[in-house]
Order: structure tokens, then C-alpha cells, then sequence
């Protein structure tokens, strides 16, 4: 039997039983991974990545017909008849075979879409459906396969993507703030990419099924299809506060989690569960910061630290008494994030590790 | 029903022992379409390949007293169709004054990326990027990552085909996720809005 708690996102995507079933969906292997990740939610994340790689590898089908396999048989079968000189035979007996197939194939499809059919419209207080049924509210849906850009009544922007919808009302940004709430409410079902305008004032705050992302003005991404087991909250620029409407007690203890540029938040809904990660290839923040040089010679390591938390708004957490004495002689100026983070333990023979979405320094110092 | 095919091939083999052509034209309708798909890599000649498949299915007849022993229908078929499209190549270009080293061979590959689009929620933007990192690929790396994912041949099957060992197959393979891992976590819908 293998452990799959000890696999990482490639061993999954090379696993045949994986890969089984992202590509055939059978409800056995549905009820295995189910259960396996409801035993092991912190493997959302991991699960998600794997899947979407395994799903991102498709190939060109063959241009060949049905019709054109029957004539290369007919040739296969004349060819050995004459051979052997005998009549060839009927084929009624081999499309029975063809029909079991078709039909098995039919009964998977109907039992997996019953599946997410059954367990969607289940009683979720917090769903897209329920939270604006109540509320007279202007909604957008993206039926196409492109991005739709929406500007929202206050200058906001909303990057919407396919299959995705969003629901404000239609007295979204007026002025009169007694009259039509403090905030800024936006419905989302699906995927979008925000740019909010700033307002103090008026907090800006996007319900996406049992999360809500609340900001004054930033720019992030909110990810949260109906069939989706996670929520997904990436911070571009600016900060933003995220908290979960259930009032569960594990949901409940998550308050409210700041994120910060390139942080990832995950909420995993069967479990309530969530999980702050720093994004694995992290954006610079800003063009005017992507333009300063980061090439040091002999340069003190707190001021490197200090360079790249403020270029990719990442907090780098070291002791700066132990390392006062650690230099680096480097041109880090374009190299990804954590290549640069390589080079510089590298060169101090010290270690870092990521923890709650910012990275942490090991090191016993420099002589 | 991975057990109802396994047992459903075994059956056919028997069946063609006993000289069944039935069995084998129940063999080639099921392999027809990957065997196809896979010599395709080789060659765009479309007439070499179906001749090729055809050649391939005639020597299995002829030698159907043995096909008990066949294991995997599927491995020995892609097997035996990658020898033949590429001795047939090799020949041709023999003719031709051309001799290439037979090791070597180009293998096609077009990534779709058509389907992803409309049914991963994937931008036009992600789309190409993924088709060119997949391009990227050294053409080994495309065959292994075609075998695994398109023919879903195992780990050995697949040393075989491609005369690599167990462990090279397996750090090729790893090495090729890697690459699309990167791919995917720096993906993170739009860019920056330019200011």
C-alpha cells in the first residue's frame, strides 16, 4: 500500500492511481480521495496543484474515424483470409461488446454528475445562490471563454473569468453612506481579479460562498467555484483582511487573517480549515522598485532583507544580532524570488524556511 | 473495470490462439486509435503508418499460437508499431542516400491546449505559455510524457519502449513535472494592471 502522506505535488502527478482519477473520475476513486483528504486536509493544497498539472497535460487525438478503423480491420481481415483462404466473417457478435462500452460509459458520466449536482444544491447557508436571492442585485455573468472586464459604479475594476459571476447592488458606490450602508458589497461565484479605488470610508468586501475578503484599496484575486473544495484569496498589491461568514468554531477561530502582497490564503470548506502560503514564484510589487538595482558588494545582510521585503512586500524574519557580522557580494537584480534566497544562504551558509506565508532565516551568524 | 478489460483481452488472446479472427479484429478496433496516434509521432505519412499497423497485426496473426504469452496487449502493440515505423523510415531514407543514426527519430508532439480553455477556466494567455513551455520539452521528454499520460503505459513499460532504465524514466519524468509545477504557481491570473 502506498503512503500517500508522505507525497509531494510530483509524485502525485506521476502516480497511475492518481492519475486514474483526475482523468477518469470514478465515483470509487472519488470516495477514496474524498476520504483520504478529509483524513488529511492540510493536502488540499497539494492535491489541488497536482491535479491541475495532471489536468494541463492533453494531447492532440488522433485524426482518425471510427469509419476509417472499420476499413483498416476489413483490410487486416481480407489480408489473413486470403492468406488462409477462408470467407470472411460477420461482425454482429463484436458491437455487443461496443454497446457495453458505450453504456458504461454513459453510467459514469450520469453518476458523476449526479454526484456534484446532489452535493451542491445541499443546504449551504453561505452559498452564492442563497446569500443573493434575498437582495435586489445588478449581476454579471461571463458565459464567454475571455476575461470580462467590468467597472463598477466607484471606479473599481473587476476582472471576471469565464464561467464566473458577480452581483452588486444597483446602489453600489452612491454617495449617501447613511442611506446605502458603509460598505462596498460585492457576490462572487467563481474566479475574478479585483482592483478596488481607495475609500477609507467605504471598506470594499467581496462574498465568495464562506469567505469574505474585506479591503479599503488593493488589488487581488479571488478564487471560488461552487464545486471547488478550496477558496483561494491571492494578494497583488496592498493588504486585505479575510474571515469566514460560518460560524463553525474552527471558522470562527480564524478571525481575521491579513494578507500581504503574494501571500496566498487557501480555505478548505469541507473541513473549515485554512492555510496562509507565500505564492512559490512571487511578483515584485510596484514597476518603480522592479527598477532599482538589488547588485551589492559587500553589503551588510540586513540591508539585503530589508531590500526584498520592501520589493516583493514579503516579511523575512532573521536575527539581526547574530548575523550583524554576514556580508554578500551579489548581483541579485534578476533573479526570481527564491533563487535569490538561495544565493544569499548560500553565500552565509544558512538556511530559510517558509512559515505562515513568510520566510524565516536560520542561522548560527558569520566570523 | 480495469479487471473486466484485463480479462476481456486475456480472452481475446485465447480466442486467437484458437484461431479466432474475430479476436484479433476485437484487438485492433480497441488499439486501433492509440496505435495510430503514436506511430503519427514518428512520420506525418499517414499511408506508412496504417501499412505499418496493418504489417504489425498480420504478424501477430501469424504467430497467434504464442499469444497466451502476451502480457500487456497494449505494450507489445506500441512496441511492435515504434520498431516498424521506424525500420520503415530507416529504409526509406537508406533509399533516399540518407542514413541517419537509427537511434535517432523525431517525435511529434502537438499539446492541446484548445480544451483547457474552455474547460478549466484557463486564459488564452495561460494557454500559450503552457504550449510553449510544453514545446520546450527535449523530444525523449515528450515521448515519456506522452507514453505516461496518453497510453498510460507503467514505469517499465515504458524503460522498455524507450531503452531507458527504470530509474532514468522516473528522474525524466520528475524533471518534466518540475518544469510544469513552475509553470503553474507562477500563473496567477492577470498581470499587474501598468500604471
Amino acid at each position: 500500500m502506498k503512503d500517500f502522506r508522505l507525497y509531494d505535488i510530483a509524485d502525485f502527478v506521476i502516480d497511475e492511481d492518481f492519475i486514474r482519477w483526475v482523468h477518469e473520475q470514478r465515483e470509487e476513486d472519488n470516495q477514496f480521495w474524498n476520504a483520504w483528504l478529509q483524513q488529511h486536509p492540510e493536502k488540499h493544497l497539494v492535491i489541488a496543484s497536482a491535479r491541475r498539472i495532471v489536468e494541463s497535460i492533453q494531447f492532440q487525438p488522433a485524426a482518425i474515424n471510427e469509419l476509417d478503423v472499420e476499413r483498416e480491420v476489413g483490410r487486416l481481415l481480407k489480408t489473413i483470409s486470403t492468406q488462409q483462404n477462408e470467407p470472411p466473417p460477420a461482425t454482429a457478435k463484436l458491437f455487443v461488446f461496443k454497446w457495453w462500452h458505450a453504456a458504461a460509459v454513459l453510467l459514469l458520466c450520469l453518476t458523476g454528475a449526479s454526484y456534484f449536482y446532489f452535493r451542491n444544491t445541499g443546504a449551504r447557508p453561505y452559498a452564492y445562490k442563497s446569500m443573493v436571492e434575498s437582495k435586489q442585485l445588478i449581476e454579471h455573468t461571463n458565459t464567454s471563454q475571455n476575461p470580462l472586464v467590468l467597472t463598477l459604479p466607484d471606479g473599481s475594476r473587476i476582472t471576471l473569468a469565464s464561467k464566473s459571476r458577480v452581483s452588486y447592488a444597483h446602489t453600489f458606490g452612491s454617495g449617501d453612506t447613511a442611506k446605502n450602508g458603509a460598505t462596498r458589497d460585492v457576490y462572487l461565484l467563481g474566479e475574478a481579479f479585483f482592483e478596488v479605488t481607495k475609500n477609507p470610508h467605504r471598506p470594499f468586501r467581496v462574498f465568495a460562498n464562506e469567505i469574505v475578503t474585506k479591503v479599503l484599496g488593493t488589488s487581488f484575486t479571488v478564487r471560488s467555484f461552487e464545486k471547488d473544495t478550496t477558496i483561494q484569496v491571492t494578494v497583488r498589491t496592498g493588504k486585505v483582511s479575510v474571515y469566514a461568514q460560518a460560524v463553525t468554531k474552527v471558522a470562527a477561530r480564524m478571525n481575521e487573517i491579513i494578507l500581504t502582497p503574494n501571500q496566498q490564503l487557501v480555505y478548505e470548506r469541507m473541513g473549515h480549515t485554512f492555510q496562509k502560503v507565500l505564492l512559490s514564484n512571487p511578483a515584485v510589487i510596484g514597476p518603480a522598485v522592479s527598477e532599482r538595482s538589488l547588485a551589492y558588494d559587500e553589503a551588510p545582510l540586513e540591508r539585503i532583507f530589508t531590500d526584498l521585503s520592501k520589493v516583493y512586500g514579503i516579511n523575512i524574519v532573521f536575527d539581526s544580532e547574530v548575523m550583524k557580522k554576514c556580508t554578500v557580494t551579489a548581483d541579485l537584480t534578476n533573479e526570481p524570488f527564491y533563487r535569490k534566497l538561495d544565493l544569499i544562504c548560500g553565500a552565509i551558509d544558512a538556511h530559510y524556511e517558509v512559515i505562515d506565508g513568510q520566510v524565516v532565516i536560520e542561522s548560527s551568524g558569520c566570523r | 473495470m480495469l479487471n473486466n478489460d484485463t480479462q476481456l483481452e486475456a480472452l481475446w488472446l485465447q480466442r486467437l490462439q484458437q484461431n479466432d479472427e474475430q479476436a484479433l479484429a476485437a484487438i485492433m478496433r480497441k488499439y486501433y486509435t492509440s496505435l495510430y496516434n503514436y506511430g503519427s509521432r514518428f512520420t506525418s505519412d499517414e499511408g506508412l503508418v496504417k501499412d505499418c499497423i496493418q504489417e504489425v497485426f498480420i504478424s501477430l496473426w501469424q504467430r497467434r499460437e504464442n499469444a497466451a504469452t502476451i502480457l500487456s496487449p497494449r505494450y507489445y502493440l506500441l512496441r511492435a508499431v515504434k520498431n516498424k515505423v521506424l525500420k520503415s523510415l530507416h529504409q526509406h531514407k537508406i533509399r533516399s542516400g540518407t542514413v541517419p543514426l537509427e537511434d535517432e527519430y523525431d517525435f511529434l508532439q502537438e499539446f492541446s491546449v484548445e480544451k483547457l480553455i474552455i474547460d478549466k477556466q484557463m486564459s488564452e494567455e495561460q494557454a500559450t505559455t503552457l504550449r510553449k513551455t510544453m514545446a520546450q520539452l527535449p523530444k525523449r521528454q515528450h515521448e515519456l510524457v506522452y507514453l505516461k499520460f496518453y497510453q498510460h503505459l507503467d514505469h517499465a513499460q515504458i524503460a522498455g519502449l524507450m531503452n531507458l532504465s527504470r530509474q532514468s524514466v522516473y528522474n525524466l519524468l520528475h524533471e518534466t513535472i518540475q518544469k510544469l509545477r513552475s509553470l503553474w504557481q507562477a500563473e496567477l491570473i492577470p498581470d499587474p494592471p501598468a500604471r
